[in-house]
């Protein structure tokens, strides 16, 4: 058995935690841990011992330790099952094929499972004001995240995916306390999809704004002396790497532009030999140089429909930066629609005509790009994040002071709040 | 020393699974060590599979590393993969031998009585086994009385425990609010039936009963649950309960997957929970019917007679179904408007309001509860939101490009043989997988230059 439960204690669940991990709910789950902590409340963090999602090798050390204040529990994670049914039926689902309950249980759990972590919630969950997990397809968060549904705050960070229709999704948001999206058109699907609770509300993210920016820096250091359109992030399936290569292929093909497509991040760039010499991987590099590149270029390239917030689109408009976005993705289109700060394209001919205005007219694509930043700045800064996530916390899960939550799953109460203010 | 639990186990949910999950939570809390151990991955600590004599052997030599092993036996779970009466005797002999190693608590969820029938040296085997067994516990006398004669066992060797001993309530909302959130009538009698879907529930009895009883104004049966396993009769079996309820004015078929906090909240909105099993050991329906004070009508077959609170109304066919669903449904007709009265219909859905400059969450909650309602009437879908500004191009985008399967696998050497078949494989697919894309496109391009059209037609008429 584990250590107790300070009253009131707010425990934030990502599925990894710490120096090293990669990932945007775990990101978005560790400043929120920081933010709340800063505002005076008890924050946890329950966590595995990993460091990689894709071999969730125990890499830190399991028990307690201090991170600035936050008490962080870590768990071994255990990944002795072979994950021959994960593949066999992953596929299957990625087909869109029909998978039987049973099957999807099987799935879910032919992976990384915690159980020193879902038998320390199922000892303490109740000690806990709130439990928060993201993303909704971890393990760490599909069974750790049902123990205590009346205390759960699900921030499911969903995509428009074929795991996002399993059925044993359906419980896990239909049985939280509440629901945090990142975005409006988020909500949406997740509407679509699942049953959403009559607590939900769309409380965002914050964005860290530098203090300056540094173009010239990239081009010194890179030797990228022309105007370019950029992409950072994994180039992998799913992300749409492959579409802006051919768009970006079909452009210089087709027109004499002065532009090349610049990206950092990993994955293989597989850019067709004759335009090879124009397409340039700049590697995996800091977020500050991330920064410096986003501000000299041209325009933001997000090719990815998968997306719950797509935090590097609004990283770029804090560069000043034009953004161009795959209109299929509900979450990009509905920041470039509020923001008026980029142009979306339907298909693959009008990216490459859109690239095509981006070349021979930059100055008209900083003209659009000017209100990204005001954008970012009146919905994605996290003391605006923060009041949306004590509101919330205030009206679906009232702390001890208040309400005298008592040691059991319900929680007194049953009006339904939704925050006022969207991000 | 530790205790050992076999059982199915979360994030699993069936029965027996959830009764586990409740019980470890207790023993936890009362300081007891105790490990788990599930025949598939799950929060266990430990799994094995245990469908045959394989599986039994591997526990056996376990056992001795444990003060004791409580095993909540259920036949799917000890014999799912013997194939045939040998291998089954094997399972019960390597459970005799795990009760030799370690004191071995036998919980009873169910027991195949057919094969201890027909097979002399199963039904010797079983008799060794249960009689070896530190305790032997089932949840009702009648399973006592049961089990003793089919294997011959003093009655003395087996204990009753309470099914609900360690039950807790995964909600605590009002039956009022539980009707609102679920979108049903606050006056109308409503009978409940949930469950995994499976013939043997007896689900279509309780339908063809309602529809017999000609309740629909004053009473609804909502049948709620899913089916586990695509095997082809429960299939069947759910295609059959859609029809009837389709057919039966005021029966609705639920088939969703539901959290433990909706389905308590199911129970909590009935007035009735109706248990029309065709067989059954004991219920974990009806325990929870019986935490939150619901009254019952059920056959009584397995453990159920005794099990059932006091007050359940038994049925044994469908008539006398038909009559126990009539009297139940006259409990609460005083809650119907009176006779000529016009029904209240649902308050038709409206889009999201919200005044961003002045949002108001009061009224943000009145709309979501209207949604909440309309949405479980079978009304306009309010979240979907953007039918009536939908393009005839969303669908085709939604098709997204041709998805290709990552060549990742944290498998050693596995990432390697895949990026080996899709380098030979890539001649004969990516000619395919172009074409698809250009056929997409083009489609997409059409249809927006027709929809484009369209609307210009439309905006020169308007002119």
């Amino acid at each position: 058995m584990t250590a107790p439960v300070a009253p009131g204690t707010i425990a934030v669940v990502p599925p990894r935690y710490g120096p090293g991990v990669v990932g945007g709910a775990e990101a978005v789950l560790a400043e929120a841990a920081r933010g709340l902590r800063d505002r005076g409340h008890p924050v946890e963090i329950l966590t595995t011992c990993a460091r990689d999602h894709y071999t969730w090798a125990n890499e830190f050390p399991p028990g307690e330790s201090d991170d600035g204040g936050i008490l962080v529990r870590r768990f071994l994670t255990r990944t002795d099952t072979g994950g021959v049914h994960r593949e066999r039926i992953g596929a299957r689902i990625l087909n869109g094929e029909r998978v039987s309950l049973s099957d999807q249980q099987l799935w879910v759990n032919d992976s990384l499972r915690v159980p020193d972590l879902w038998h320390h919630v199922l000892d303490h969950g109740t000690g806990y004001r709130a439990l928060v997990f993201a993303p909704y397809m971890f393990w760490t968060t599909y069974a750790v995240g049902q123990i205590v549904p009346g205390r759960t705050i699900l921030m499911p960070c969903l995509h428009d995916e074929p795991t996002a229709r399993l059925d044993i999704f359906r419980p896990l948001m239909g049985g939280a306390r509440g629901v945090w999206f990142l975005t409006d058109p988020e909500a949406d699907l997740a509407r679509r999809l699942l049953d959403v609770p009559a607590r939900h509300a769309v409380i965002g993210s914050g964005i860290e704004i530098p203090g300056s920016y540094q173009p010239d820096r990239f081009r010194a250091e890179t030797g990228i002396t022309g105007p370019f359109v950029y992409y950072a992030g994994r180039r992998e399936w799913g992300k749409g790497w492959s579409d802006l290569l051919a768009a970006y292929g079909d452009l210089v093909r087709q027109y004499p532009v002065d532009l090349a497509l610049v990206t950092s991040g990993v994955g293989a760039v597989d850019a067709p030999a004759d335009i090879a010499d124009r397409v340039i991987d700049v590697g995996f590099v800091s977020d500050e140089t991330r920064n410096n590149a986003m501000a000299a270029a041209v325009a933001y390239v997000q090719p990815s429909v998968m997306e719950s917030f797509s935090r590097t689109v609004l990283e770029a408009w804090c560069a000043g930066t034009l953004v161009v976005a795959n209109a299929q993705s509900a979450v990009v289109r509905w920041h470039v629609e509020r923001s008026g700060a980029g142009l979306a394209y339907r298909s693959q001919a009008e990216l490459t005509e859109t690239l095509r205005f981006v070349a021979d007219r930059p100055d008209a694509a900083a003209a659009l790009a000017r209100p990204g930043r005001a954008y970012v700045e009146q919905h994605y800064q996290w003391p605006v994040v923060l009041d949306r996530m004590e509101a919330t916390l205030d009206a679906w899960l009232p702390g001890p002071a208040t309400a005298g939550v008592g040691a059991s799953d319900s929680v007194p109460g049953d009006g339904v709040a939704q925050a006022g203010d969207r991000p | 020393m530790t205790i050992l639990m076999v059982t199915p186990y979360a994030p699993y949910r069936d029965g027996i699974a959830a009764y586990a999950v409740q019980e470890v939570r207790r023993l936890r809390a009362e300081g007891v060590d105790i490990e788990v151990l599930s025949p598939l991955p799950s929060a266990a600590q430990h799994h094995l599979w245990l469908g045959g004599p394989r599986g039994m052997a591997a526990l056996a030599r376990r056992a001795g590393r444990y003060e004791r092993i409580v095993l909540q036996f259920s036949p799917e779970m000890l014999f799912g993969a013997c194939r045939g009466p040998v291998e089954r005797v094997a399972v019960w002999a390597g459970l005799r031998l795990v009760a030799a190693r370690t004191r071995l608590e036998i919980r009873l969820h169910e027991i195949e009585y057919g094969p201890l029938a027909r097979n002399p040296a199963e039904r010797r085997l079983a008799h060794l086994t249960l009689q070896a067994a530190d305790a032997v516990t089932v949840h009702t006398q009648r399973e006592v009385a049961q089990l003793s004669e089919a294997v011959g066992l003093d009655p003395g060797v087996v204990t009753l425990v309470d099914h609900g001993a360690s039950f807790t309530a995964a909600t605590q909302v009002s039956r009022d609010t539980a009707r609102a959130e679920l979108g049903l009538d606050q006056a109308e009698h409503v009978f409940l039936a949930i469950g995994f879907l499976q013939e043997h529930k007896g689900y279509d009895l309780a339908v063809d009963a309602f529809g017999k009883a000609g309740l629909a104004g004053q009473a609804s049966l909502h049948v709620v649950g899913s089916v586990r396993v695509d095997h082809p009769d429960l299939l069947a079996y759910a295609r059959r309960l859609e029809l009837l309820c389709r057919v039966t004015t005021g029966a609705h078929l639920h088939n969703k997957y539901v959290s433990d906090e909706e389905f308590d909240r199911w129970i909590v909105a009935a007035d009735t929970i109706v248990l029309p099993y065709r067989e059954i050991w004991s219920s974990g329906v009806l325990e929870r019917a019986k935490l939150y004070s619901r009254p019952v009508i059920a056959t009584d077959v397995g453990g159920i007679g005794d099990q059932a609170p006091p007050g359940t109304l038994f049925f044994g066919d469908v008539e006398s179904l038909v009559q126990a669903m009539k009297e139940r449904a006259q409990t609460t007709a005083d809650r119907l408007p009176p006779a000529g009265a016009a029904r209240q219909s649902p308050e038709p859905v409206e889009e999201w309001t919200v005044d961003l400059d002045h949002p108001r969450r009061d009224d943000v909650e009145a709309q979501i509860r209207r949604r909440v309602r309309s949405r479980h009437l079978g009304g306009p879908n309010p979240a979907g939101g953007e039918a009536g500004g939908a393009s005839p191009v969303d669908p085709l985008l939604a098709l997204g490009s041709v998805l290709r399967p990552e060549t990742l696998s944290a498998r050693p050497g596995v990432s390697q043989v895949k990026r080996l078949i899709r380098r030979v494989l890539n001649w004969e697919l990516q000619p395919i997988i172009t074409h698809l894309e250009a056929l997409q496109k083009a489609t997409v391009e059409a249809v927006t230059e027709l929809e484009v059209a369209r609307r210009d037609g439309d905006t020169h008429h308007q002119e």
